[in-house]
């Protein structure tokens, strides 16, 4: 275990002349050539020279003292279901293998507003559907930490470049915890902001009513300075929070005497034993600094991974019946307009995107669309309802995974227990509420982590508590190897 | 046997400005095949709509015409089929049995019948706003013989509405008026222009005699609605004359051949896999909106505009002619509270002018085929001044203004009773040899003095049969004297 310089501090170290962003750029790169071909985190990595054009463009604007972005000098990896005019974006799939969209996603332009440099586009499941990144198109992504295990998913490329190094700050998406599952299994950060705060303009949709794109990082900190450059209300995205940019960058770390906990029954029970003694252990520790711990309970909760599902497939299902083979690289070849949207549609997906397509045609089918879809949409306003009275007057406490991160191949025999990983991330998704993963502790060399659910737009009292929580860890910046 | 019909008339909503989701032309016609085209319209990967407000201001409009109930809010469903001119593979609609609500239910419209001054109505079952797919245009041998269709995306987005009413319609032609008189209706209102090519499809629903309901898609003129329909119903009328079954059926209009033919049996709903589009929220309608919808509304009421015309004792058919005429009515109006005579200015704007503009075979809808308002002004008052008859107005000074709307009236004038007189005298005292010509049979000899007269006069418009008869006249009285 190494540990990194947060990104804040190189950003800041940057602007006063004290740390050569240039020179930070090949301690990256170096890092890229040490992990990249066994990890895999990144799908399309940008040009060197052009970074190293760039950079140096940046490392003269400092010198001169022009005026700078926040993000000045930091590379972020953006996950590649997120737009980029500049670099491919596949969203896993041979359906979009190679797809460069003509425009930038909203975060995208943001990022590049505040000077950062897009070092690369990650690794994910494929159209962002799994929850270890091992359903790519283009291979599975494996863990710095444990280069036999998953990074988890379906953020898991970004996770993965984090962890060994390969980038500052990243952007992954999260429809039912795709941001915050690789951030428990990487020893990292990920946050998946309040349904609306950040514009989906340019995501490639899985779960539309779902996800949100999501800041990772190596730190708290670090999440809340990605936070503020790419939320806001965006006039591009009618589902947008009519919000100005968020502040959580400039937030202290909690007064624990102020913070209340719910420690909701249903969300801290049944993960592996060593995972749950850890969370009690921090659970304790927070009450023994003056954090005050609430018992509740959601029973609702045992319907809200197949409510979530149910969702996710039927929207998925939807979005997807775009590729059809006109407009996008993978042809069918057929003869007829019906058989090429076949051929196209059998040779571009893979076989789970197939098997979610299929399940949520399903649920949306005359005669089926009460049974499933319609009765998943109110088991998602009863999850939100509770949700919002808990948050209300507190923090949820949640496990963030049952398990610790498994190893390739485990998990993929057995959609159930792969669908099983979301428990506790989908009910953030489904009440469209805030919520955070950080590293609580290792064991046996593999990270655990923690989840706090919080109230809408409540993004800057997730980052206080994170604060407190990594002062009590101690493991803010720590980097495989 | 008794006959029932209703329609579904599609009306794009050309006047809105831009596209429905996007900044994209709304009006398409004139552009180069796909050049009016984003990544919204194209339904890329990310790409997300947002409602114009524009077209939302004008539906309401439209719905509060239409007498409707206007819901709390709006919401819009996806309704998927696979087609190369749909590039999302669903189009984005308003379908009310899968969570949508449409912009109106329960209006109704009164239609004129012209000519027996007759007010109808029909009740309106439901507006949808929709959005218009691409155009496939196929290459020789149609959409059965081309080898390959080509796709124009221009009109992808462009905004509908789709009107449904209820089966209160009794005849062919009461059908062709109803789309007429809603047409007018829209014209006025600001939301369409219904001479533009492909403005507008009606799709009519027939039975006869209490039989199986048929519909016939694709009539794209008020002319071949009445046609289409009185085709159908002599159909289904000898088939049940035979003793024969309707069976439901959707039937094609071909408008070339002018029949109806069997499109597909609709033994079952198909699938569409509704469900409220996740990229737009509900969106509330607010008294604001409504306010301002109303204004727009009151400002258009074609029952308002007849009575003012009435009023004014115009005859009801040129008050129908100005009303179906929108700049002749417009210009009427200006004319009238600048102190013009109603009924002299209905005449020739509604009557006079506008049968020249035929003659010519002039747009009569294009402002720029009509006088400015001081000409029309002029032209009344000098009409009314007797200092002309009305036959020199019409037959002379109508059509000049009409081939050139632009030049002022004195340029268009013809000479005064008495400088033609004048001009006759002095003509036939130079003349003598062909005033003698004349008389003594020659009659050709008059076309020359005739030509004399012209040119003394000048170059001043003026009738050559008036001088003619002006000359005949003076060498008979010379004659007999």
């Amino acid at each position: 275990m190494r540990r990194l310089k947060q990104a804040w501090e190189l950003a800041r170290d940057f602007r006063e002349g004290v740390e050569d962003p240039v020179e930070h750029l090949y301690n990256v790169f170096e890092a890229i050539n040490r992990w990249e071909a066994r990890v895999n985190a990144y799908i399309s990595l940008e040009s060197p020279d052009l970074l190293v054009e760039e950079v140096e463009r940046i490392s003269r604007s400092i010198r001169v003292g022009e005026r700078i972005g926040k993000l000045a000098g930091l590379l972020v990896s953006v996950k590649d279901n997120i737009c980029t005019s500049f670099l491919p974006t596949t969203a896993g799939s041979r359906m979009l293998d190679p797809y460069t969209p003509p425009y930038n996603a909203t975060v995208v332009e943001r990022l590049l507003e505040e000077d950062a440099m897009v070092v690369g586009k990650t690794n994910l499941d494929e159209f962002a559907m799994g929850s270890t990144t091992e359903l790519s198109a283009f291979g599975p992504t494996r863990n710095p930490w444990d280069l036999e295990r998953v990074p988890g998913g379906s953020s898991g490329g970004s996770a993965a470049s984090l962890a060994y190094g390969g980038s500052d700050l990243s952007l992954g998406s999260d429809t039912g915890g795709s941001a915050r599952l690789p951030a428990a299994y990487t020893a990292t950060v990920g946050l998946k902001p309040t349904y609306g705060l950040v514009s989906r303009y340019g995501l490639i949709p899985y779960g539309n009513s779902l996800e949100q794109i999501s800041p990772m990082a190596r730190s708290v900190r670090d999440v809340a300075l990605l936070l503020d450059v790419i939320g806001g209300w965006d006039p591009l995205d009618a589902t947008s929070l009519r919000v100005d940019r968020p502040r959580t960058f400039t937030v202290s770390k909690a007064d624990p005497r102020k913070v209340t906990m719910c420690v909701v029954k249903e969300l801290s029970e049944g993960a592996e034993e060593v995972i749950e003694k850890a969370y009690w252990r921090i659970l304790k520790k927070l009450e023994s600094e003056g954090v005050e711990l609430r018992d509740e309970k959601l029973p609702v909760a045992s319907k809200a991974l197949p409510a979530y599902y149910t969702i996710a497939f039927a929207e998925a299902a939807s979005n997807l019946a775009r590729y059809d083979g006109i407009f996008y690289p993978t042809k069918g070849g057929g003869s007829s307009w019906e058989e090429e949207v076949e051929l196209a549609r059998m040779k571009g997906f893979g076989r789970e995107v197939k098997k979610r397509i299929l399940m949520g045609v399903y649920a949306l089918s005359e005669g089926y669309r009460d049974e499933y879809y319609i009765a998943a949409t109110k088991v998602r306003r009863v999850v939100r309802d509770e949700v919002l009275r808990m948050t209300r007057s507190c923090i949820i406490a949640s496990q963030a995974s049952p398990i610790l991160p498994p190893r390739l191949g485990e998990r993929l025999d057995d959609p159930l227990k792969l669908y099983a990983m979301d428990v506790y991330t989908v009910i953030a998704n489904l009440a469209g509420v805030p919520a955070l993963v950080q590293t609580i502790e290792f064991h046996n060399g593999l990270p655990i982590g923690v989840q706090w659910i919080g109230k809408p737009l409540g993004e800057g009292e997730l980052v206080s508590l994170g604060l407190l929580v990594e002062e009590l860890t101690g493991l803010a910046g720590v980097v495989a190897g | 046997m008794r006959v029932v019909i209703g329609l579904e008339i599609h009306v794009q909503m050309s006047e809105a400005g831009s596209k429905l989701f996007c900044d994209c032309k709304a009006d398409y016609r004139g552009f180069n095949v796909n050049a009016n085209v984003c990544p919204v319209c194209l339904g890329l990967p990310g790409a997300l709509p947002v409602v114009s407000e524009k077209s939302l201001e004008l539906a309401l409009a439209t719905s509060l015409a239409l007498k409707c109930e206007v819901p709390k809010f709006i919401v819009f469903t996806r309704k998927h089929y696979f087609y190369p001119d749909l590039p999302k593979n669903y189009q984005i609609s308003m379908f009310e049995r899968a969570g949508g609500v449409p912009i109106c239910r329960n209006g109704v419209i009164s239609f004129l019948d012209p000519s027996t001054w007759e007010w109808k109505t029909c009740r309106v079952r439901r507006i949808n706003i929709e959005e218009d797919p691409g155009r496939t245009v196929y290459e020789e041998g149609g959409i059965t013989g081309s080898p390959y269709a080509l796709v124009d995306y221009n009109r992808s987005g462009v905004p509908l509405l789709e009107i449904v009413t209820e089966p209160d319609i009794e005849t062919p032609r009461d059908a062709r008026l109803l789309v007429e008189y809603l047409l007018l209706m829209l014209e006025y209102l600001g939301v369409t222009n219904p001479r533009l090519e492909g403005v507008f499809r009606v799709d009519a629903n027939v039975s006869v005699g209490g039989g199986e309901r048929v519909e016939v898609k694709n009539i794209g003129s008020t002319l071949d609605v009445e046609k289409a329909l009185n085709y159908e119903i002599l159909r289904q009328t000898k088939i049940r004359e035979a003793g024969g079954v309707i069976e439901r059926e959707t039937r094609h209009w071909d408008a070339v051949r002018g029949v109806t033919r069997p499109l597909r049996h609709k033994e079952y709903e198909e699938e569409y896999l509704y469900f409220p589009d996740p990229d737009l929220p509900p969106i509330a309608i607010t008294e604001e909106m409504v306010e301002k919808a109303l204004r727009i509304a009151e400002k258009a009421d074609l029952q308002v505009l007849l009575g003012e015309l009435l009023k004014l004792n115009v005859p009801p058919e040129h008050a129908w002619s100005l009303l179906s005429t929108k700049p002749s009515l417009e210009l009427f109006r200006k004319t009238v509270s600048l102190g013009g005579d109603p009924q002299l200015t209905a005449r020739i704007l509604a009557v006079d002018y506008k049968g020249e503009l035929r003659e010519q075979g002039r747009d009569p809808y294009d402002p720029s085929s009509w006088p400015p308002l001081e000409t029309v002004l002029e032209l009344v008052k000098l009409t009314l001044s007797g200092v002309y008859p009305y036959d020199t107005i019409k037959g002379l000074v109508i059509p000049a203004l009409a081939s050139n709307p632009q030049a002022r009236l004195e340029t268009v004038l013809p000479e005064k009773a008495g400088d033609i007189e004048v001009a006759v005298e002095e003509v036939i005292r130079e003349e003598v040899k062909a005033v003698k010509d004349y008389l003594q049979g020659r009659t050709q000899a008059l076309n020359y003095l005739v030509g004399r007269v012209i040119k003394k006069i000048g170059r001043k418009a003026v009738d050559p049969r008036v001088i003619r008869e002006a000359l005949e006249k003076r060498i008979k009285s010379v004659r007999s004297a």
